[in-house]
């Protein structure tokens, strides 16, 4: 089993001397999806977020598909990264001005420099392997919250990646359209696609999941397989967040 | 709908008389402002009609749209200003064929080497010097040549004060300040009198080019500055999302930042432009026989003495009715981009 993401007592601290990440070290192996939980603030966005070079970080080690990255935070291994790394973020961030058919071309044809046909084509099959391509010449703000994710789903596909981040994909949502992002999901982590996911669905990190990592305060608390977490965590501080989790969705 | 009509016709009258006649006192302020309204109208209208003396106009409407032109020649600026009529006609109300649709911003691009080419002649046209330019052609070929020039360049300045390199976003800033600290028609100067100086002996330039290049510089500062808000609008998340696609500094800049830029930007772009086309009105000070230049010429011959009214009510209708067409142009533009509305 390949390692795709190996962190080693990654470290980053705010300007306050709070710590938005303390430690951290977690390996992740090809086709395995990592769910990241833990209250907010306690650095599981910043975490996700290092690991395509959106954040920096002050101590430790990083090697993301073979490139190790460090604190230097070198551009060019960085950009390398990203092309082999997708990700999906909590608010879509669809490019307004462009059609949705345009925003999963873009990166193919400017970063991969593919033809325009080749691209349009890979899109399309993308958009209705998300169900959306009946939106393909419509823009963003015509389209839901769930079709504009998934659409954010399709265009991090787009450059047929290794590795897929999701943060809070679906946080932003309706109630009644998280489902159909979450199902599609599913069906990409069925595929084999490896992933992390930042997320509060327990039954989503109970059914797709095969390691289940809760953060608080910057550190890693306890990371077990979903079946142990759920049931039996092993920490205090786990068992608590799994609780107040527990009383809101039998509230809601 | 006949009924409606009535109805809604009673309606206003009823409030007519409710606003304007509900009393003595209002009946008589209402009465003496229709007595003063109806008397100027009257008046205006008998000069208009009785009094005017149009031939200031009519003799010399060649003059107005071409200048001194030469007349044997009169038909290349004319075709120059019928193909930008036309273009407007076909922008407004043409098909809405999708080639057409893309091919419009090049055939509009396309009008300004075309403009050049048919004033200054050459390659089997007569050439003919800068200095007979003049009219309504030169008033155009001032405002779209200085406006297409200055967008580039206000777009650097403002992605420049952007800059995370402080030297050039200082110099920027320093140059955005200090051109909207000075009047236009300094910048005007500087470019008819002080660039000959500055120049090195044997190089010339035209006094036409001289003045686009002043206006080139003091504009862009201010579209610098409507560029800037835009780009500033455009929230942070946009640039994570492009550069997570592997997307680097420059294509962020080219495919997500100036395209949304530009629409947030394009009323406040629009206003510019428009007021560029009245401010090329300040070059009949500086001898440039623009519209209002050849308006003074016109004056100034001892057939026309005197007919100052007529000339500027001239002037004004058709400073007027550019404006408008070049306003009605950019709100189709406005609303075309609308409906590929931007969700912020």
């Amino acid at each position: 089993m390949e390692p795709i993401v190996i962190a080693k007592n990654l470290t980053k601290s705010f300007t306050k001397g709070l710590r938005a990440l303390d430690n951290v070290s977690l390996t992740v192996n090809q086709g395995k999806v990592l769910v990241v939980m833990g209250p907010s603030g306690s650095g599981k966005s910043t975490l996700i977020r290092t690991f395509n070079g959106l954040e920096t970080f002050d101590k430790g080690e990083l090697n993301v598909l073979g490139i190790k990255v460090d604190s230097t935070h070198d551009e060019r291994k960085i950009q390398k990264i990203r092309r082999r790394v997708g990700m999906v973020f909590q608010q879509f961030n669809l490019f307004p001005h462009l059609s949705i058919l345009e925003n999963i071309t873009l990166a193919p044809v400017q970063v991969q420099k593919r033809r325009q046909i080749e691209a349009e084509e890979y899109g399309m099959y993308l958009l209705s392997q998300m169900g959306v391509d009946s939106h393909a010449k419509k823009y963003p703000s015509q389209l839901s919250g769930g079709e504009q994710q998934r659409v954010a789903i399709a265009r991090a596909l787009a450059l047929k990646p290794e590795l897929l981040l999701f943060d809070e994909p679906t946080s932003a949502l309706d109630p009644e359209r998280i489902k159909e992002v979450l199902d599609a999901m599913r069906r990409l982590a069925e595929q084999g696609m490896t992933m992390i996911v930042v997320t509060h669905e327990i039954g989503f990190a109970k059914d797709v999941s095969d390691q289940v990592l809760f953060m608080d305060s910057g550190k890693v608390i306890e990371t077990s397989p979903p079946n142990i977490f759920f049931s039996n965590a092993k920490n205090e501080r786990s068992r608590k967040f799994l609780n107040q989790l527990d009383n809101h969705y039998s509230e809601s | 709908m006949f009924k409606i009509n009535i109805n809604s016709i009673i309606f206003i009258f009823k409030n007519l008389k409710k606003t304007f006649f509900s009393n003595l006192f209002n009946t008589i302020i209402t009465l003496l402002i229709i007595l003063f309204i109806s008397a100027a109208c009257f008046n205006t209208f008998a000069w208009l009609m009785f009094k005017a003396n149009w031939k200031v106009v009519l003799s010399n409407l060649p003059l107005y749209a071409f200048g001194s032109f030469p007349p044997n020649e009169q038909w290349r600026p004319a075709t120059w200003i019928i193909t930008l009529l036309i273009l407007s006609i076909f922008t407004l109300c043409g098909p809405e064929w999708k080639w057409l649709r893309k091919n419009l911003l090049k055939a509009w691009v396309g009008t300004i080497p075309l403009g050049i080419y048919l004033l200054y002649g050459g390659f089997g046209l007569s050439p003919i010097m800068s200095r007979h330019w003049g009219g309504l052609t030169l008033t155009i070929l001032l405002t779209v040549c200085s406006s297409l020039l200055s967008l580039p360049f206000g777009i650097l300045l403002a992605l420049c004060r952007q800059s995370s390199l402080p030297l050039i976003q200082k110099l920027s800033s320093i140059y955005i300040d200090v051109m909207r600290a000075i009047p236009l028609i300094a910048v005007l100067f500087f470019g008819q009198l002080l660039i000959p100086l500055f120049l090195p002996l044997g190089i010339e330039i035209d006094r036409v080019w001289r003045a686009v290049f002043a206006f080139t510089l003091f504009v862009s500062a201010y579209i610098a500055e409507d560029i800037r808000g835009g780009l500033q609008s455009i929230p942070n998340t946009q640039v994570e999302a492009a550069n997570s696609l592997g997307l680097n500094q420059y294509q962020v800049i080219q495919f997500i930042l100036i395209p949304q830029a530009l629409r947030i930007a394009l009323p406040a772009l629009t206003n510019q432009s428009i007021g560029l086309f009245q401010n090329t009105s300040l070059m009949a000070i500086l001898g440039l026989v623009e519209l209002l230049g050849v308006g003074r010429s016109i004056l100034a011959n001892p057939e026309f003495i005197g007919q100052y009214i007529e000339v500027y009510v001239w002037l004004a209708c058709v400073y007027w009715i550019v404006c408008t067409i070049m306003a009605v142009l950019a709100r189709h533009l406005e609303q075309r981009m609308t409906i590929n509305k931007a969700n912020f």
